[in-house]
């Protein structure tokens, strides 16, 4: 088997971790209808397939770029791997422990009272639908992060309606912006935006990445502007949080960066989707900046971060002479 | 009720071996509320395969006439199906090539993308993908857009309804219409500017830019501010209401306007 297929198998395997897990609730109701008793179990069985889902993809990873090029980088092996399943495994965490919050106390109800209220239901409910986008991005994430391993791969340059994915995006996270109390509006200048040439999978990825900080960190408005000048476009993600220290500025696109040293530590984020979006933008030909004020000083309003990622508007390879 | 007009009775050709799944049957839901008239490729049998589905799917192109199509990539458990969906679309698209497409992906864009670009011949073909997991709202919007065409009327909530093919405004009481007649010029442009970004985006915002040629005088912004502030009231006094700053028309600070639906 190619290193290629094998990539995929794992990828595929620890997908499928996370559809168990995503699904525990209804596979549960499968096999006895009526009891919320198999949906820990089954969960947990998808945990540990996802883990070793997870590792076989980088391990093979790794072997892979190891026999295609000879590697530079300081830290060992294990080390980068114990990195990247450091980074998974709190990502993954937390929308399972969300989920199966809500479920053990409906569990509990259960066992004490015998019935579990409607109002219990709807929650839960709720709770894996609006976790369903976590770990649709999750499982884009790993994906993507295989891709990016491999330095032959480049992107797929073709006409993007860039409009198109911002709106998509916007589809996608607005009801859970809904849900959270949040505001998200977008908008794009000049209104008819026209086509750009570059990798629109990535565009997207790299877009639902920011939107999805965004809604994590926002207090009450989110904003994506679309905007394009001569040879370039921008897309600019805007939220009204409480902001990142200017120390920690430096370090956002970090592969790694851990956000327990931040200011934003506890609201849940390994910030492993923004070093996707940034090397991701990069690869792209293009850059993701960053600019933030923090809340302490400024006036309520005044402090937000914003997240502007930089693309060319062609960038078909250009004939050499 | 409300979301009846948005389907129009349009055809939607559902082609996906798993069209029995929980996933699947939430999204044949969503599009009959919305007014859409799904028509699932079902083919008989004990061992149906992936080519039994590309003969009915062509089949039912020309039987039913649907107004798009939805299509999974994988089919049934043979490993040869695997990329069935992409063979079917490249039929599809040769039967006809206007033909819009949502294709379903296992995982969101995934690595199937560019095979399934390069397999739909041509860049006039109509083709969009989805990953299996999004939620119906957004399979429902989604092939909405690739349609394409613009419904005659909008609602706007319950309360009023949108003809811009007679540039009209009406408010709706127990299913009367009621034409508002103050309601013209500049400010129903305005009106049918909002609505569109509306229709087609939940979070679309119409920036001043675009709203400032339904303005004059020196200071575009205020006349523009004075005459949705008179498009606010008018379609207040319409159903005896007054709306508020953050209902209906909302402005967003030093952005534009955007037009939310109005609660009951």
């Amino acid at each position: 088997m190619s290193g290629r297929s094998l990539k995929i198998v794992s990828v595929t395997v620890a997908s499928v971790g996370l559809a168990l897990i995503l699904l525990s609730p209804i596979i549960g109701e499968l096999i006895n209808p009526g009891s919320l008793w198999w949906i820990d179990p089954i969960a947990y069985i998808g945990a540990g397939i996802f883990i070793v889902g997870s590792l076989a993809a980088f391990t093979v990873m790794q072997l892979v770029s190891r026999t295609t090029s000879g590697t530079n980088d300081d830290r060992s092996w294990s080390q980068v791997t114990q990195d990247y399943f450091d980074t998974f495994a709190h990502d993954m965490g937390r929308p399972l422990r969300r989920i199966l919050g809500k479920q053990r106390e409906a569990r509990a109800l259960l066992n004490e009272t015998g019935e579990v209220s409607q109002h219990m239901i709807a929650e839960l409910l709720d709770e894996i639908e609006n976790q369903a986008p976590n770990f649709r991005l999750m499982i884009e994430n790993v994906r993507v992060l295989v891709d990016l391993e491999d330095r032959s791969a480049a992107p797929i340059i073709e006409p993007v309606d860039a409009a198109a994915i911002v709106r998509n995006v916007s589809d996608r996270y607005s009801p859970i912006a809904r849900e959270r109390g949040l505001e998200l509006v977008w908008w794009c200048e000049p209104s008819e935006f026209g086509l750009v040439y570059g990798d629109g999978s990535a565009l997207d990825h790299v877009i639902t990445n920011l939107v999805d900080n965004a809604t994590k960190f926002a207090e009450g408005h989110i904003e994506i502007r679309l905007t394009r000048s001569d040879s370039s476009f921008l897309v600019r993600v805007w939220d009204d949080g409480s902001g990142i220290a200017e120390s920690h500025l430096a370090h956002v696109f970090d592969r790694g960066w851990t956000p327990e040293l931040s200011a934003r530590s506890e609201k849940q984020s390994s910030g492993l989707g923004l070093f996707i979006a940034s090397s991701l933008s990069e690869r792209c030909g293009g850059e993701l900046l960053v600019e933030s004020r923090q809340s302490n000083g400024a006036s309520p309003g005044e402090h937000y971060t914003t997240f502007t990622l930089a693309l060319p508007l062609d960038n078909r390879p250009v004939a050499t002479d | 009720m409300t979301s009846r007009s948005i389907g129009g009775g349009q055809k939607i050709l559902v082609v996906d071996d798993e069209h029995m799944s929980d996933l699947m049957r939430s999204v044949l839901r969503r599009l009959e509320a919305d007014g859409f008239r799904p028509v699932v490729v079902a083919p008989d049998g004990e061992h149906v395969t992936g080519d039994d589905y590309e003969t009915h799917t062509l089949f039912a192109l020309q039987a039913e006439r649907p107004s798009a199509v939805l299509l999974d990539v994988r089919f049934g458990e043979y490993d040869t199906d695997r990329f069935k969906g992409l063979s079917i679309l490249k039929k599809i698209v040769e039967h006809d090539s206007k033909m819009p497409v949502l294709m379903f992906t296992q995982y969101a864009q995934g690595p199937y993308r560019d095979t399934a670009v390069s397999a739909s011949l041509g860049a006039s073909a109509s083709v969009d993908f989805i990953d299996k997991l999004a939620s119906p709202e957004e399979v429902v919007l989604r092939l909405r857009r690739l349609i394409g065409s613009a419904p005659e009327t909008i609602k706007i909530g319950s309360l009023f309804e949108l003809d811009a093919d007679n540039a009209a405004v009406y408010a709706i009481d127990n299913g009367r219409r009621d034409l508002i007649r103050e309601i013209q010029g500049m400010k129903l442009d305005i009106l049918n500017e909002l609505a569109s970004a509306m229709y087609r985006s939940e979070g679309e915002l119409v920036p001043f830019s675009r709203l400032e040629r339904f303005s004059d005088g020196e200071d575009s912004r205020a006349s523009l501010r004075v005459r949705i502030r008179e498009l606010k009231v008018s379609l207040g006094r319409a159903v005896s209401r007054e709306f508020g700053a953050n209902e209906l028309i909302i402005n967003v600070r030093n952005r534009g306007y955007r037009l939310v639906n109005p609660t009951d």
